[in-house]
């Protein structure tokens, strides 16, 4: 009906009449129009008119009174991959191209096969032995020299693959029917969740040196590994726990009838049903893991902020902060973004085009 | 094995397990005590803090305990809490609403600030204002954007009230006035049930009270109070009270983040109340404005709530974030003091029961009024 009046009304007449459908739609109109006419020229103006691209050195920048987009061109792979050897940078280059085409890749429904898995710590193996290096004539490069773009991929990607199994069975162990494992998993989640993932982090680096004996003390970089993905499994192991709820009794009878054993019905009858339900949760909390790696700065790590802050400290640059979290917020946008929108793409799908 | 045995059998290898990290991780940690010569103890919350913090509401000096100093903190990340729950509850109902609305400017607006809210860390968000700000402000003058307030790279100036009398004086009085309110309420609506008739006794409660703030204001407050005026001195402010860029930011930012998600819970809100309550209410005879109080909101509210509490659970938590921009939160109080005077055992346990008991506290109180909205079952 709506395509009906549409084309009645042609376009153009459309968009004017519901911009000045009513007084108060005139009035909504008029009041962002305004807001639009006072931020935008002066916004243009900053970001590309009057911004300094290229050269890329510092005198451009002090000419130029709008953004100093050069200070980006300059220091794109400093930002990038932080204090990693310079002329090693191309091995996180490969790592971060690796990890993107592999998602890429993954988030096809049609490469769901069980090989996917093997893709993925094949990868990771690939990923860990070019970080790190140290063979075939590749200079040594410790965890702490990491930095940037990669460190933030294989922190989301690891935490968001660990998480996700161990809040499985966190979520499992909630409805079980032993106490003591209900009670233990119980525990786990709901202190996990009180507490904001900074204190954790922050309890993290200065406990693990006092509580765990100094040959199993992770560094820097598996702390934050564990710690995130400690933090992720309890989420997602709260998420996973609505989608168990929603299921009707009489799946997991219907299992039990059959003679299946308790994993046989887990695995092959309730989750993936309650998985499925919950999609668009998940989506949420994996989209708050991407963010909340860039928590990490605060125990050291060098993260993209971190790498950003020390490209910041050049003195012969007049220290663009602005446009440096501005690039960096892009980063994370597109991962974020990019994200939500294939599982939006995989909601719809799973509903069918009737719906 | 019977199943039973079986159970049994797992909860104990649980069980040991469990002991046996902790048992592993306590002998690590007497151990490393001893060697650094660290006494467990809360000895030192009552020592001297010895250290400023950038900005307070409660008042401080470096000479107080470490105990008050943490009090402090908890205090400054209450009052951010408070204030961009408060902000962004506003800030996201009008936003949730715009995004439903047919004005493509107002909704392609409210669009946009959602998935940036979404889509981008608040760290970066907190990082990128603070900058921001450190580039507009004027950085070595003062500037009266308006008369009578002063901007300057130390934050923004503006004149305050001050009472003259104790802020508790005026706190007992409105807690009163509110106490009175519901009981007249309360009254109200047990005389409805039981006559049919609704006694026009909260309009005589609102206007009485009014009367009676409004010459306590005239007759007892402005004699005493006085407006205490920032003034300019070169690069130096005086007086007033300075809205400071770190909280400004701080507000503003998790403000700008937070109202992202509430305007999606409202969404939802709003879209699971069907269009036939409308018309139903409608064909009751029930006017717009009755219809929103009696019919909509109540359902859209059972929606709404549980989701609204994590988001103000989320806001407590997320105000640790002001870590990047230096304002003494609680977090940074509690580093500050773990890492003076080497107590990382029982700091860690006292940042733990904090946010424990502020998020326990307030999924108690939402829940609370969690089970009142959702006392009304259809039958």
């Amino acid at each position: 009906m709506s395509a009906a009046v549409m084309t009645t009304r042609g376009r153009g007449n459309g968009l004017l009449r519901s911009l000045f459908a009513s007084p108060g739609n005139a009035a909504v109109t008029l009041a962002f129009g305004l807001l639009f006419a006072v931020a935008v020229p002066p916004f243009v103006d900053w970001a590309v008119l009057n911004a300094a691209v290229f050269p890329a050195v510092p005198e451009t920048c002090r000419a130029a009174s709008g953004a100093c987009w050069s200070f980006i061109v300059a220091k794109h792979s400093q930002i990038l991959f932080g204090i990693y050897p310079f002329d090693e940078r191309w091995r996180p280059l490969i790592v971060c191209v690796l990890l993107i085409g592999l998602l890429v890749y993954s988030v096809r429904p049609t490469s769901w096969r069980a090989r996917l898995a093997g893709f993925w710590l094949l990868a990771l193996a690939i990923c860990w032995g070019l970080m790190s290096g140290g063979f075939a004539g590749l200079a040594d490069v410790s965890t702490d020299n990491w930095g940037g773009l990669p460190v933030t991929l294989l922190l989301t990607v690891v935490a968001i693959g660990l998480g996700f199994p161990a809040g499985v069975l966190l979520a499992l162990a909630r409805r079980s029917e032993m106490p003591v494992i209900r009670l233990l998993s119980t525990m786990f989640i709901e202190t996990t969740r009180a507490l904001p993932l900074l204190s954790i982090l922050f309890i993290a680096s200065i406990m693990l040196p006092l509580l765990v004996p100094e040959d199993l003390l992770p560094d820097k970089f598996f702390r934050a590994l564990i710690v995130l993905t400690l933090f992720a499994s309890a989420y997602m192991a709260e998420v996973v726990r609505g989608g168990l709820q929603a299921m009707p009794k009489g799946q997991g009878e219907a299992a039990q009838a059959l003679g299946l054993t308790y994993w046989q019905a887990q695995i092959q009858i309730i989750l993936p049903q309650a998985i499925a339900i919950v999609i668009p949760a998940l989506t949420n909390t994996i989209i708050v893991m991407i963010k909340n790696t860039s928590l990490v700065l605060v125990i050291g790590l060098f993260d993209l902020i971190s790498s950003g802050k020390a490209a910041l400290a050049d003195p012969e640059w007049s220290s663009p902060s602005v446009e440096v979290y501005l690039f960096i917020t892009a980063i994370y946008f597109l991962l974020c973004f990019g994200f939500s929108r294939f599982a939006d793409s995989l909601e719809r799908r799973a509903k069918g085009p009737m719906s | 094995m019977t199943r039973a045995q079986k159970n049994f059998a797992y909860q104990g290898a649980a069980l040991l397990v469990t002991f046996a990290a902790v048992a592993l991780v306590a002998a690590t940690a007497s151990a490393n005590l001893e060697d650094r010569g660290i006494e467990l103890g809360t000895d030192f919350l009552s020592d001297r803090a010895g250290f400023t913090l950038s900005e307070s509401w409660l008042t401080y000096s470096p000479d107080d305990s470490n105990l008050w100093a943490l009090a402090v903190g908890i205090g400054n990340t209450l009052v951010v809490a408070a204030l961009v729950a408060l902000f962004s509850t506003a800030i996201g109902t009008i936003l949730g609403i715009l995004r439903m609305s047919d004005n493509p400017l107002g909704a392609a607006f409210a669009r946009s600030w959602v998935e940036i809210a979404r889509n981008s860390p608040p760290i970066l968000l907190l990082l990128f204002l603070y900058s921001f700000l450190g580039q507009v402000l004027p950085v070595s003058s003062v500037v009266e954007p308006v008369p009578g307030t002063f901007l300057s790279l130390r934050g923004l100036a503006l004149p305050w009230i001050d009472l003259g009398v104790h802020g508790w004086t005026a706190g007992a009085a409105a807690a009163l006035s509110v106490a009175i309110l519901v009981l007249v309420g309360k009254a109200t609506a047990a005389r409805q049930r039981a006559s049919g008739q609704r006694p026009k006794w909260l309009l005589a409660a609102f206007v009485g009270l009014g009367l009676a703030w409004v010459s306590a204001i005239i007759f007892w407050l402005v004699p005493v109070a006085s407006i205490n005026r920032p003034e300019a001195d070169g690069a130096d402010i005086t007086g007033g009270v300075i809205l400071t860029p770190e909280f400004f930011t701080l507000i503003a930012g998790l403000t700008f983040y937070t109202s992202g998600f509430v305007a999606e819970i409202v969404r939802t809100g709003l879209q699971s109340v069907t269009r036939g309550q409308w018309e139903a209410a409608a064909a009751l005879g029930l006017s717009k404005a009755r219809t929103l109080r009696l019919v909509v909101i109540p359902q859209m509210l059972r929606v709404i709530i549980p989701p609204m509490t994590s988001q103000y659970i989320n806001v407590v938590k997320n105000s640790t974030l002001v870590i990047a921009i230096g304002y003494a939160d609680f977090m940074v109080v509690a580093g500050t003091v773990i890492n003076k005077t080497s107590h990382a055992i029982e700091g860690t346990a006292i940042i733990i029961a904090v946010y424990l008991a502020i998020n326990l506290t307030l999924s108690a109180l939402m829940n609370a009024i969690n089970r009142r909205i959702q006392q009304n079952p259809r039958t």
